[in-house]
């Protein structure tokens, strides 16, 4: 089975991946900063308890991850595969997730919350993923009781995350607004409307290959679907305005660009992550126009390319190791 | 629905929109909804800090504090993050207004837990289905309902036959 890069999905032309999070906690405990590790290590058997012993068929599929037996660098190899987050990577106390065979679904144990079911698919699937952590959150729910106010709807750490705890996002590729500049703008008034963009994959608010991500905020006095509905709708208006900005580059430079990209990742025998990221999005906005007739997936060359990812392949590397690893998959992906 | 801004096309978006705290919802067709949301020109932030100033609670809510974690209100504050479950019911009434300017709402709208969920798409009603219902609404004696029921069990088995 493969997992959301390694496969392609519906619109994967710039939509990327589709993620929900739902955040959950029991109550008469502590929210996870506040625990100490006995509790945490009371809280993970709960749970796994609770969804390992369900005898639902997809349970099958899912596998528990004490994390403090997993070495960092695989920690981080997860993260960048968007399965964990930075911040459940960096911790040391008593942790834990449950993972699908595909890893499609994760269930972090002690995150922020005490409970975050995450599904991430490829391409745009938002109601299709939201469905699947519905089902996780209903079956969890019935053995654990998750704490409900029928005001403030599912109680999080954060209040930000009151009311449903719901964070729906989708990556985008978006070259062409990132090039003109346009994203900046289109970020600020969608930020008005209760949505935030921001880089992917980058440092600060700029992304290394263009790769941005849009998701709710709000998610107290709006359900579910309508927040799902609303991200669709901006996901689709950005979507259309990039292409919209696509068809003012003319074809001459365009192709000079996608060209030259292909040609230096078939060929670079060091080649550094920042180089790596930016040729990649050059080359995936070439395939996606059909300027470059390619079988590879640009996003799972750059996924796989990421450096936990190549020293979890590879073993320990140097920095410049590193690069010189990452030329040669690179290579062999696109030649 | 029709569309609140041109009354032509259907409203199939919702979106909802927080100006200084005040909600608004707009039901929109989704021309009207493209546009809107690119106008953006009177909307001003959703998400301005959370607890930016709290100088002015009184001091019978700075002594209180919440009986599972021990927060008190201004550990609250401070952090923008509530020490346990228990931390909404105890500082209830001091989060609302903080939670008016970050959401603009103080009530939950969605899934409920232990009932139906709402994204569900609504089950297929089955023949069985429908003559329980025949039986249990002739036995209230609501022979109108009961009748329409009856006319669809006719329409189903008819359709099964064919
Ligand atoms: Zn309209
Ligand atoms: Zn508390």
């Amino acid at each position: 089975m493969s997992s959301w890069y390694q496969t392609n999905g519906p619109q994967d032309d710039i939509a990327v991946s589709s993620r929900i999070r739902l955040a959950r906690n029991l109550s008469g405990i502590p929210f996870p900063a506040r625990m100490t590790n006995l509790e945490r290590a009371k809280l993970n058997a709960k749970v796994k308890k609770a969804i390992m012993e369900s005898n639902t068929p997809f349970a099958k599929s899912l596998k528990y991850i004490d994390m403090r037996d997993v070495p960092e660098t695989q920690k981080y190899a997860m993260v960048e595969r968007h399965i964990i987050s930075p911040e459940f990577a960096k911790l040391k106390d008593e942790s834990a997730v449950i993972l699908s065979s595909d890893e499609s679904i994760s269930i972090m144990i002690g995150e922020e919350d005490h409970i975050r079911i995450q599904v991430i698919t490829s391409g745009l699937q938002l109601s299709e993923a939201y469905d699947v952590a519905e089902r996780i959150d209903s079956l969890l729910h019935g053995s654990l009781q998750f704490a409900f106010d029928s005001n403030l709807g599912f109680l999080t750490e954060c209040p930000t995350n009151l009311g449903t705890g719901l964070r729906a996002s989708v990556m985008l590729h978006l070259p062409a607004l990132e090039n003109s500049g346009e994203i900046g703008e289109l970020s600020s008034s969608i930020a008005k409307i209760g949505f935030t963009v921001r880089g992917m994959y980058g440092e600060g608010s700029k992304s290394a290959a263009a790769l941005y991500q849009v998701s709710n905020q709000v998610t107290l006095g709006l359900s579910e679907k309508n927040a799902l509905e609303n991200l669709n709708i901006i996901t689709t208006q950005l979507m259309e305005k990039e292409l919209e900005s696509r068809k003012k580059i003319d074809t001459i430079s365009l192709e000079d660009i996608c060209f030259r990209a292909l040609a230096t990742l078939k060929n670079a025998r060091i080649l550094s992550s920042s180089e790596m990221m930016q040729l990649i999005s050059r080359v995936k906005l070439g395939q996606s126009m059909g300027i470059l007739k390619i079988d590879a997936l640009p996003i799972k060359v750059l996924v796989e390319a990421q450096p936990f990812m190549l020293m979890q392949k590879y073993g320990i590397l140097e920095p410049k190791d590193r690069d010189i690893y990452r030329a040669n998959m690179v290579r062999e992906a696109f030649g | 629905m029709l569309c609140e801004k041109c009354g032509k096309n259907h409203a199939t978006t919702h979106i909802k929109t927080v100006v200084n705290g005040i909600v608004r919802e707009y039901n929109l067709c989704e021309n009207c909804a493209k546009a809107f949301s690119y106008s953006g020109n009177t909307l001003t932030g959703v998400l301005a800090s959370m607890f930016g100033d709290i100088t002015n609670i009184s001091s019978t809510v700075e002594q209180k504090q919440c009986p599972v974690c021990r927060s008190s209100f201004a550990d609250i504050a401070k952090s923008g993050k509530a020490g346990c479950t228990e931390c909404y019911k105890t500082f209830y009434n001091e989060l609302l207004p903080y939670l008016k300017r970050v959401h603009g709402s103080t009530k939950h709208v969605g899934k409920i837990p232990n009932s139906a969920p709402l994204m569900a798409r609504p089950k297929t009603e089955t023949v069985e289905d429908l003559r329980a219902k025949l039986s249990q609404l002739v036995a209230a004696e609501n022979y109108e309902q009961a009748a329409i029921v009856r006319d669809k069990i006719k329409e189903m088995e008819a359709a099964s036959n064919e």
